[in-house]
């Protein structure tokens, strides 16, 4: 057990003082680029055995990738009557990080395991593919409505996307190194931008290891750290470059595209490899400024860990699909 | 100053000594996964220190004449302004930090000329604008070297 494990049994005693829980064991979950992970069993006096996820903030000023704990909390608590799609139970929170070190939220720990895994050892992985399309679409159908009011809203789709294009030509502004690929890639965006198609939920991290199965259940989905309102397409995008094995956007991507039209009711105009393309450079804004701003901060006396140095290749990376995508669909 | 083994050698060997020696004695799985990134930004470190200043320069040079070439038909204040910054730069400089400062003001007229080809609709300057880029990305990529996805 580290440390962790007796700061979360103070914890313990201060949310639920009568059922004096015993933390019997409390291990880091490694992967992962932004939340300090753990899993911890708990043994509470009655006897009975229950086991959490903590998910907190790293320390301030280390790591790269940052996004606000109160509002993932909040956006997993609305989801819950929202959504038809399953989020983990939220059981408590260390809003200030007096317990655990940091913000941190305290929720169940599923019996299930990533559908990236099951995709691994599948022989068909046509089934699971199907299951992974229709969670996401399910997410992308969350009525805007019922999401929190912290959250960002855009008025329009046309307003959403101008948006993220001068939120480029600000990171263009502020990082000299990107300037010149952001300059270019930004004005070709504005040049060819897509039908639109109706703002929804974007999970902002969409693969299928932030989808969990088990033996019974709905697939539940986690790491919302990310999740904001935009163009649902940024999910497709997205997971088009995730490099972890079996991409099954790229095993068959038609295939993969029928099935998301249908269930949403979208279009070929709408949806198709060229839009993914294209949403893919609209959903990486975020996480790109992210990378650059930690960049930035390397030698700084608060430094941001040895990852901030390690993603420089991933801004090279995201450069040059970036100018790729530009040539694909010019 | 003793100049071989060079830089890049001695940032490579030390590569190795952390991959050959002190990974294998490695149990916990963070420290792992951080040295394996160390390991990488050496890597990275390393063909830097060998190309650099040579590619930069050679880039200034391409990004100036591009924004001279730019200048010369679809002129702008903003784009003057950049080129006037680019020459208030000390040229003949190799200590490193000046010729980064020289090459992003190059990269800020190269911007500025971009912008104003795309104003002004020269297909022909945006498409050698997109060839700059290309090399500027071909390099990038030669300085990532190994890099692979880890830990995710």
């Amino acid at each position: 057990m580290d440390a962790l494990g007796p700061r979360f049994e103070r914890f313990l005693a201060a949310v639920e003082p009568a059922r004096e829980g015993r933390v019997i064991a409390c291990e880091a979950i490694t992967g992962g680029y932004s939340r300090i992970s753990a899993r911890a069993r708990v043994r509470w006096r009655d006897g009975v055995e229950e086991t959490f996820i903590l998910r907190g903030d790293p320390p301030p000023g280390s790591g790269v990738f940052t996004s606000d704990r109160d509002a993932e909390r909040e956006l997993l608590q609305s989801l819950t009557t929202a959504t038809s799609v399953s989020t983990p139970k939220v059981r408590w929170y260390d809003g200030s990080g007096e317990y655990l070190g940091s913000k941190a939220i305290v929720m169940d720990c599923a019996p299930a395991g990533s559908l990236q895994d099951e995709m691994a050892r599948a022989q068909d992985i046509g089934p699971l593919t199907d299951l992974f399309i229709d969670t996401f679409t399910a997410v992308h159908a969350t009525p805007l409505a019922r999401l929190p009011a912290r959250m960002p809203h855009p008025p329009d789709w046309l307003t959403y996307l101008d948006g993220v294009l001068a939120n480029y030509d600000r990171i263009a502004g502020e990082h000299p190194g990107s300037a010149p690929v952001l300059g270019y890639v930004t004005w070709w965006a504005r040049t060819h931008m897509p039908p639109p198609v109706p703002l929804g939920l974007v999970h902002g991290d969409c693969n299928p290891t932030n989808v969990l199965v088990g033996p019974a259940g709905p697939p539940l989905v986690i790491d919302w750290e990310f999740a904001r309102i935009g163009d649902p397409r940024e999910d497709l995008g997205y997971y088009t470059q995730s490099p972890v094995e079996p991409n099954v956007y790229w095993a068959d991507p038609e295939r993969f595209l029928d099935r998301y039209r249908a269930a949403t009711g979208l279009t070929a105009e709408q949806v198709n490899p060229q839009t993914v393309d294209y949403f893919l450079i609209i959903g990486m804004a975020a996480l790109l400024e992210q990378l650059l701003t930690a960049a930035a901060a390397i030698g700084a006396p608060e430094r941001p860990g040895i990852l901030a140095p390690y993603l420089i290749n991933a801004i090279s990376h995201q450069h040059d699909m970036f100018l790729a995508i530009c040539d694909r669909l010019s | 100053m003793i100049t071989r083994p060079t830089t890049d050698t001695l940032i490579e060997d030390c590569c190795r000594e952390l991959t050959e020696v002190i990974l294998p004695g490695l149990t916990d799985e963070t420290l792992r996964l951080r040295l394996v990134m160390t390991e990488t930004v050496l890597r990275n470190a390393a063909v830097r220190a060998a190309h650099e200043i040579a590619w930069m320069l050679a880039e200034t040079s391409a990004l100036v004449a591009y924004a001279a070439a730019v200048a010369a038909r679809h002129g702008s204040e903003p784009l003057r302004a950049a080129m006037a910054a680019v020459e208030a730069s000390p040229a003949v400089s190799l200590h490193l930090g000046d010729v980064v400062d020289r090459y992003e003001r190059a990269g800020q007229a190269f911007s500025e000329a971009l912008a104003a080809a795309q104003e002004a609709g020269a297909a022909d300057l945006v498409a050698q604008a997109r060839e700059l880029l290309r090399d500027r990305i071909a390099i990038e990529k030669q300085v990532m070297a190994t890099y692979t996805i880890v830990g995710r």
